[in-house]
């Protein structure tokens, strides 16, 4: 398909106006696509970026954010549920740590832990900026993905993620982008109406061999909705709703002849958990109160973990972070607080998720530096918000059908499975994921 | 939930009917001239037991003269040879050696059979002195990395020899479909004759031998020695390995750590009783105490054993570590009956503080994906509704769930050590640990159930930590029994009224014995449920009654149409079956 001209509307879906190209910024060129609802659409794509050919294979990663692997049974998600029965499943999936957003899309895409991508979590202090901030930056990820592997194969690739900080970290890597908009207020996400639309014109538009998609509706609501008993009816109407807007992207596949030469992978990045309003943790004031502590404590709080950066002298260093552990466990609601370093080797978080990580129990949530600074109930980031759905659809061959494995599958086996699916190599040093087909 | 009185044949669709099945239990020992061997040096049979990826334990019990009866501490030393093959035939014999036995462990033969290959079936037997045992046949678990397709064991708890012929047990044998039986205690009773047995009357269908209260390393031994003397337990035995764990009656009644409701100070020290019931434990089961087939090495019996990716099996023991029972409530209060508060007091436990340890690595995400626990008592809180009160004193004697005050708690259960469940369900729930399965005996009644964090929420919340699957007893009475009405009657209010008053509760049968049999996929684990007739005739027969299934990541239970059916799915990996 040509970057240019007029999409030609396919059944229900997506574009419904003509396409414009609004003009280039710096190496890449604009494209101004009217969506199904009538809200325009704004695909940016590298200069160059090569035209897939028609036919070929074609991967679709869809991230159902925050989506807990018991939903897709409990009858609000019935095409979710069909497209999991008809493909290859892996129930006993989990994210990694830190169990939040950022990191596991990263390692999505990169096949690698954070100790080799360089992003541990959402939100970390950076010590050379001496602030704490979210890790939405392209150069905040340094390891290679699996998008870029694409790209230097001739191939083209698309972005569509519906949250500013992933549209942020993953930048320009795609051959084709979509700027996520409209975005909801305090989220900072589009609905998934939305990204849903894009993704379609996306492929309607571009056709690229590999498109990642992150719908971020399930997660949003469970994070935005603080009115108690409306939280569970937003939460299953979000279900309905997602489950719909799969259902989409399905048809599209399947009406277009693409299905039988795709590998859709679904998974989520993180499961969810909800605390109640009295059930906080704060840990800075329990740090700024220790005499040996206090002043030389940074923390970049993550909803379900904590990370603490010892930020005084050195030599002081390792009986600082036995203080850390030890107040932070001795705190009610905390479920551990791990020595960074000392358990590098099975953590994998590099040295950019400071020394001490803290997890919370289930029902619990941090709020750093203070109470008021974390209101929001729905959580993750700790163990208890592990558990993922994570299957492989699409009509490809290799999609092993209406199977089911007990191999524990994790967010880092992404990137080797699409490169196993184009023959890509593994980077240097290798996958930290294994490929599931 | 049965209604019928007459259970009629098995399915045939649950059984091999191809030539296969001839290559099962029921010809292998009928290959030696009848089902059991009523004299002759291996009159006891062979069993085999904890499967391994490359070892299993080979068992049997050579009488080596007729005086050499078990318990009797006479007769020769001796020994014996054992041999393993891929083929019933023995024409491919890939392990075998001599082991000797005598008097001082009574003559029994453990074996630790090493260098095994994953996921095969083997045939073993022993010699002694140009005379052949029964042939057995056994299933070696599969590698640990495997990524297995299915797993499928038989069920079984609380077979009282005095209440009943083990029809259970036959029926189990004639299945060629399993790869292990799974016995979650109560495998034999100390009751003396009269005290414990049929219905109503206690009558005695076969009475215990010797013909007392087992008390004695003597007594505990002669009483393995009759049991294994049963031919329906002899049959089954010598088809599947076993995987067995105990709960109370192996020692005596209601034990815990230092005592036991059916244990008086004219019958000695318990700890000396107690010591003798595990050695004659060790020496007649095919198990691995403390790790190993020696004897004499220690009696741990919690363990694990795993079954490729797809499930890891941890057996407990909730005996032995276990503090002593409470009341299940206060009744002399002003306020009236209230729980006692010593059935949540942390300092108590059912586990002992190393098992729980150990309990809760098995539950651990990165273990195989079915965490499954060998339970022998209930973990699910039951919580009393409106039973009828002239049904509290039966539904009691079979469970104890219903004290005479209406206080709902079996003090001997789970629910009577409340902060040791606690402290499982919140390792679940902060670990983001799935796929918790308990499989459960001990109460003589089928129960299907989800875990519930939070009772009282859980209507709404639906939050649950697990499923638990509740085996009936093979003979040991039920509520039928003890009311002696008719099945479906007074069992049925009961069961309805708990089931009211305790949502996560989805099943209850009350009124029948038999066996089950579990099914494991990645997808899915699923109970089946099968009852027998009257116990007092030794040809009862056998018909499928309930299922209910836990599809993977959902932690509760849904009933199922039918029992699984056909043979045993075999992942093309490894091998033939």
């Amino acid at each position: 398909m040509a970057s240019t001209g007029s999409p030609s509307a396919t059944g229900s879906t997506s574009v419904t106006g003509p396409a414009s190209v609004t003009g280039g910024v710096g190496r890449r060129s604009l494209l101004k696509v009217a969506g199904a609802g009538g809200a325009g659409l704004l695909f940016s794509s590298a200069l160059g970026a090569p035209a897939a050919a028609a036919g070929g294979r074609r991967c679709y990663v869809l991230v159902l954010d925050g989506l807990r692997p018991g939903e897709i049974s409990g009858g609000l998600m019935p095409n979710v549920r069909a497209l999991r029965d008809g493909g290859r499943s892996f129930p006993r999936a989990s994210s990694l740590p830190v169990a939040e957003t950022i990191p596991n899309h990263v390692m999505m895409m990169t096949g690698v832990r954070p100790d080799r991508s360089g992003v541990p979590a959402n939100t970390i202090y950076d010590r050379r900026l001496g602030e704490v901030r979210e890790l939405d930056r392209p150069s905040d990820l340094r390891a290679d993905t699996v998008i870029e592997q694409l790209n230097r194969t001739g191939r083209a690739t698309g972005t569509v993620l519906s949250k500013e900080y992933l549209h942020g970290i993953f930048g320009e890597r795609a051959s084709h982008r979509w700027e996520p908009q409209p975005l909801v207020p305090v989220s900072g996400h589009a609905p998934d109406q939305f990204t849903m639309d894009a993704a379609i014109s996306m492929v309607e538009e571009f056709d690229p061999h590999l498109v990642f998609v992150n719908l971020g509706d399930v997660d949003r609501v469970g994070h935005s909705d603080v009115s108690g008993t409306t939280l569970a009816l937003a939460r299953r109407a979000a279900l309905v709703s997602t489950d719909q807007q799969v259902k989409r992207f399905v048809d599209l596949l399947k009406d277009t002849g693409r299905w039988e030469r795709s590998l859709v992978v679904v998974l989520a990045d993180h499961s969810m958990d909800w605390s109640t309003p009295g059930d906080l943790i704060s840990l800075q004031p329990v740090m700024d109160a220790d005499p040996l502590l206090a002043g030389k404590v940074r923390i970049a709080q993550n909803g379900g973990a904590d990370l603490l950066y010892w930020v005084g002298g050195a030599k002081r260093r390792e009986a600082a972070v036995a203080r850390m552990r030890a107040l932070a466990e001795r705190h009610p609601g905390v479920l551990v607080a791990h020595d960074r370093a000392a358990q590098r080797s099975s953590l994998r978080l590099g040295r950019r998720a400071g020394d001490v990580v803290v997890w919370c129990r289930a029902g619990w949530r941090f709020s750093d530096p203070d109470a008021t600074a974390n209101p929001i109930p729905g959580n993750h980031g700790h163990p208890a918000s592990y558990p993922i759905p994570f299957f492989l659809a699409g009509g490809h061959r290799l999609v092993r059908a209406g199977t089911t494995s007990s191999a524990h599958a994790h967010t880092v086996d992404v990137a080797p499975t699409v490169a196993r699916f184009f023959g890509l190599d593994a980077p240097p040093g290798g996958w930290d994921g294994r490929r599931r087909i | 939930m049965t209604t019928s009185t007459q259970p009629t044949s098995l399915d045939r669709r649950t059984v091999l009917k191809s030539s296969a099945a001839t290559a099962g239990a029921a010809t292998l020992v009928a290959g030696s001239g009848r089902a059991t061997a009523s004299r002759g040096p291996f009159r006891h049979g062979v069993a085999s037991g904890d499967p391994l990826p490359h070892a299993v334990v080979l068992w049997t019990r050579v009488t080596p003269t007729d005086a050499a009866t078990p318990g009797s501490g006479v007769g020769p030393r001796t020994s014996v040879t054992w041999q393993v093959a891929t083929d019933r035939a023995f024409r491919n014999v890939v392990r075998s050696g001599r082991a000797a036995t005598g008097p001082a462990r009574d003559h029994t033969v453990k074996i630790d059979a090493t260098g095994l290959r994953p996921a095969r079936w083997y045939y073993f037997r022993f010699r002694h002195r140009g005379q052949s045992s029964p042939v057995g046949r056994t299933r070696t678990a599969p590698a640990r990395d495997a990524d297995v397709a299915n797993l499928r064991l038989g069920v079984v708890s609380c077979a009282n020899l005095q209440a009943g012929w083990f029809s259970a047990y036959r029926h189990l044998a004639d299945r060629d479909d399993l790869h292990a039986v799974l016995h979650l205690g109560d495998y034999l009773y100390e009751y003396a004759p009269g005290e414990y047995g049929y219905g109503r009357e206690n009558a005695d269908i076969r009475p215990h031998r010797p013909a007392r209260e087992m008390v004695s390393l003597a007594d505990y031994r002669q009483r393995h020695g009759q049991y294994k003397r049963d031919p329906d337990l002899q049959r089954l035995h010598a088809a599947y390995p076993f995987i067995v764990t105990w709960d109370d009656h192996e020692v005596t009644n209601d034990q815990w750590r230092d005592g036991a409701e059916n244990h008086q100070a004219d019958e000695g020290g318990y700890r000396v009783r107690r010591a003798r019931a595990h050695r004659a434990y060790d020496e007649w089961m095919p198990v691995r105490m403390n790790g190993t087939a020696d004897l004499r090495d220690g009696t741990r019996l919690f363990r694990r054993l795993s079954f490729g990716t797809l499930a890891e099996l941890s057996m407990l023991d909730l005996r032995t570590h276990r503090d002593q029972q409470v009341a299940s409530s206060v009744p002399e209060s002003p306020v009236g009956p209230y729980a006692d508060p010593e059935l949540s007091d942390p300092d108590r436990t059912i586990t002992g503080r190393r098992q729980m340890d150990w309990l809760k690595d098995s539950l651990a995400r990165d273990r195989a994906q079915w965490k499954l626990v060998g339970n022998p008592v209930m973990i699910a809180p039951v919580t009393f509704g409106s039973v009828p009160r002239d049904l509290i004193g039966p539904v009691n004697d079979v469970t104890g769930l219903l004290p005479d005050d209406g206080l709902a708690y079996n003090a001997d259960q789970w629910d009577g050590y409340t902060d040791d469940r606690r402290e499982v369900f919140a390792h679940i729930r902060d670990r983001g640990v799935t796929d918790t399965v308990f499989l459960t005996g001990d109460i003589h009644s089928g129960w299907a159930c989800d875990l519930p964090y939070d009772v009282g929420a859980y209507p709404a919340a639906r939050e649950s930590a697990g499923v638990e699957f509740v085996c009936t007893s093979v003979t040991s009475n039920n509520l039928k029994d003890i009311t002696g009405t008719p099945p479906g009657t007074s069992s049925r209010a009961v069961e309805t009224a708990i089931m009211a008053g305790n949502r996560h509760v989805r099943y209850l049968d009350f009124d029948n014995h038999g066996y089950s049999v579990l099914d494991i996929t990645p997808a899915r684990v699923q109970m089946d449920w099968y009852v027998i007739g009257d116990r007092a005739d030794r040809r009862a027969g056998v018909r499928w009654s309930a299922s209910y299934a836990c599809d993977s990541g959902t932690q509760r239970v849904r009933p199922v149409g039918g029992p699984v059916t056909g043979p045993v799915e075999v992942p093309a990996r490894e091998g033939g079956a």
